[in-house]
């Protein structure tokens, strides 16, 4: 029996050294080829957004913004400044690019050839040096007309040293520009990747207050909170008082924290006789937990049956 | 989505008058408009920094596509470098955003003006930014620029920006002074001769009976400014036209902070209407001139000005539903009921 145990002890112990070991080797080996990758995910954004580029841009644009790329620093910031001299305005078809050491991706859905010019010259600073590599991005900050401040913000998923950025980010939230504020929100991972709860909801509820639609917001989902969906829920009562309304998508937002307050806000969505409001609440209401929101389900199923299409998602009420 | 034009009329205000009150109303109001109707104008010298939103209403509602910010001084002496530049970064972001909400395409013309030259320290720090500035989009042009006091200060900064505007190949849009304008007005255009520039990239401000003949026959632009009491009223302006014809010649209100008035330009069209002036010669001084001139900067495309609502949409505006440019809701002024 002993014999038993001491071997037992031995098995684990070897499995133990044969687990640090492996792992410590894992660290020892992987690391070089961790920096080794990020060194070629760096380069690849600079590669990916010119191969768009050159799908879009004419040869002599082509010519024009290689030759800027190669210029010193104050070269590149003036390149930066002037490139709608050079580089038309013409959008661009959507694409996406997948963003380093994070699960999401740019999205950009409406570019223009000119902003992505100025993304590209903005991966052309020299990162060696942190803090002159802050002072030269945001004193373009600082001078930005709108159309700048537009491919600043759109670009800081791809920058160095991104999470230093994130004050930064939060200023275009507070803007009361739209462009500079859509930059941020729309189809830019940047806050789902590094706002703290505060200020991603508050990204959300400026949105929602600004009469945007929220659908175009990264990881809308996998942020959920607690506090967003009670806001959410005294955002709409705020409205409501007001003889005004809500758009339905942002019911969403509340799924994983249905409470009996929200429910009743559902009921409430119900008797709207709004079509797009009924499919909300029947939207949340499938997916919810909540024993009186399966209640409330049962209850007003002739009314979920008035939508006709049951299989209707959150989709349709993007818009 | 909330707040739509379809609520406000569901619910209408029992405030409103009687149809035969109203429609009188509106004549009273409205009436300049019968001669302009149909006209885009085009003002080339306006304050918005200063005005209120609704100003901005009221120019979309009067035909008027675009417009141009000078900088200028803010009523009161800036006390610091960061003011300068916030107020520079307002022309180029804020203002050009208020604007675009009402579909009216926004312009600017960036200096350093003859009042705060003589504050030489900060004016030296101003002259190192502006280049900066000078080859933002939309930048039209150097202004407002010139003199105002006369002094050896106003000059050197008024030559070193002449410098900068040759250098960047943009229009020159010079202030001249309230106090000794004839005088002030020459040297403007001799230092600018003198050194070297084409006066047909420059533009000579608020001029009068006294100076419109001197600054035309030297090849100069010339514009004039309709402001209550202390510059042109639109009746002289009328006059000036019919003498001079329209050619080089533009109108603009200068509005700002002062009592001024933002619908100068189409007010004065609608004059001119009534006193007989050729529609093609209106169309010169109130929208053609003012593009072509500040259009030699490269940065203004008319086609901008024309489908408004289109500015930019392509890559901005898709997919949201307000702060659209043109699209800003209406509300009822006469209505005492505000939702």
């Amino acid at each position: 029996m002993p014999d038993k145990i001491t071997g037992f002890k031995t098995l684990i112990t070897k499995i133990l050294v044969f687990y640090y070991t492996f792992s410590f080797s894992y660290v020892i080996f992987d690391k070089p080829q961790i920096l080794n990758t990020k060194n070629q995910r760096f380069m690849s954004y600079k590669q990916e957004i010119f191969d768009v580029f050159e799908n879009n841009a004419s040869p002599e644009e082509i010519e024009w913004l290689q030759k800027q790329a190669e210029k010193n620093t104050t070269g590149i910031k003036m390149a930066f400044v002037g490139a709608p001299r050079f580089i038309s305005k013409k959008g661009i078809s959507p694409f996406t690019i997948s963003v380093k050491e994070s699960n999401f991706d740019v999205s950009a859905a409406n570019w223009s050839l000119d902003q992505l010019a100025r993304i590209y010259l903005l991966l052309h600073f020299d990162p060696t040096d942190k803090d002159s590599y802050f002072s030269t991005i945001e004193s373009l900050f600082l001078s930005a007309d709108i159309n700048e401040a537009v491919a600043l913000y759109s670009a800081l998923p791809l920058l160095e040293y991104r999470k230093d950025w994130t004050f930064r980010a939060t200023e275009a939230v507070r803007t009361n520009i739209g462009e500079v504020f859509d930059a941020i929100a729309f189809g830019n991972p940047f806050p789902a990747i590094h706002f703290n709860k505060q200020a991603w909801n508050q990204l959300i509820l400026k949105c929602i207050f600004n009469e945007k639609s929220i659908h175009r917001i990264v990881g809308l989902d996998e942020r959920r909170n607690e506090k967003l969906a009670i806001s959410i829920s005294d955002f709409a009562h705020e409205r409501w008082a007001a003889n005004r309304t809500v758009p339905p998508l942002i019911w969403k937002l509340t799924i994983p924290y249905v409470n009996d307050q929200i429910v009743k806000d559902l009921d409430y969505l119900m008797k709207t006789g709004d079509n797009d409001n009924i499919l909300a609440a029947f939207l949340v209401l499938k997916a919810s937990t909540n024993s009186n929101g399966k209640a409330l389900l049962n209850k007003q199923k002739s009314k979920i049956e008035t939508l006709g299409d049951t299989q209707l998602t959150w989709k349709y009420l993007e818009k | 989505m909330c707040q739509s034009g379809n609520e406000m009329r569901q619910n209408p205000s029992h405030f409103e008058g009687s149809p035969e009150e109203q429609q009188s109303a509106k004549k009273v109001e409205n009436n300049y408009r019968d001669y302009i109707k149909g006209m885009n104008f085009f003002d080339p010298h306006i304050h918005m920094t200063s005005r209120t939103t609704d100003d901005y209403q009221a120019l979309a509602d009067a035909g008027v596509r675009g417009i141009i910010e000078p900088a200028f001084w803010l009523g009161q002496p800036r006390t610091g470098l960061s003011t300068f530049q916030d107020y520079y970064n307002s022309l180029i972001g804020w203002e050009r955003f208020r604007s675009s909400q009402f579909g009216i395409k926004h312009y600017c013309t960036i200096g350093l003006n003859s009042r705060e030259a003589n504050n030489v320290p900060l004016a030296e720090q101003v002259m190192e930014i502006l280049p900066l500035y000078l080859y933002k989009e939309g930048v039209v042009g150097v202004g407002e620029i010139g003199f105002d006091d006369q002094t050896p200060e106003e000059e050197k900064f008024y030559r070193l920006q002449l410098e900068l505007a040759k250098e960047a190949r943009l229009p020159v849009q010079i202030h001249t002074p309230h106090r000794d304008k004839k005088k002030g007005t020459e040297r403007s255009m001799d230092i600018a001769l003198e050194m070297g520039l084409d006066p047909r990239m420059v533009i000579v401000d608020h001029n009068n009976e006294e100076t419109v003949e001197s600054v035309l026959d030297q090849g100069f632009w010339a514009a004039f400014t309709i402001y209550p009491f202390t510059k042109m009223g639109n009746e002289r302006m009328v006059e000036i036209v019919k003498k001079y014809g329209p050619e080089r010649i533009m109108v603009n209100s200068a509005a700002d902070w002062g009592i001024s008035d933002p619908l100068a330009v189409p007010k004065t069209a609608a004059l001119m209407t009534m006193k007989g002036i050729p529609a093609e010669h209106i169309k010169l001084v109130t929208y053609n001139n003012a593009i072509e001139a500040f259009g030699q900067s490269g940065q203004i495309n008319e086609s901008d000005l024309l489908e408004p609502v289109s500015i930019d949409q392509s890559k901005k505006y898709s997919g949201n539903t307000v702060l659209r440019g043109g699209q800003q809701p209406r509300i009822d002024k006469s209505s005492v009921i505000i939702k």
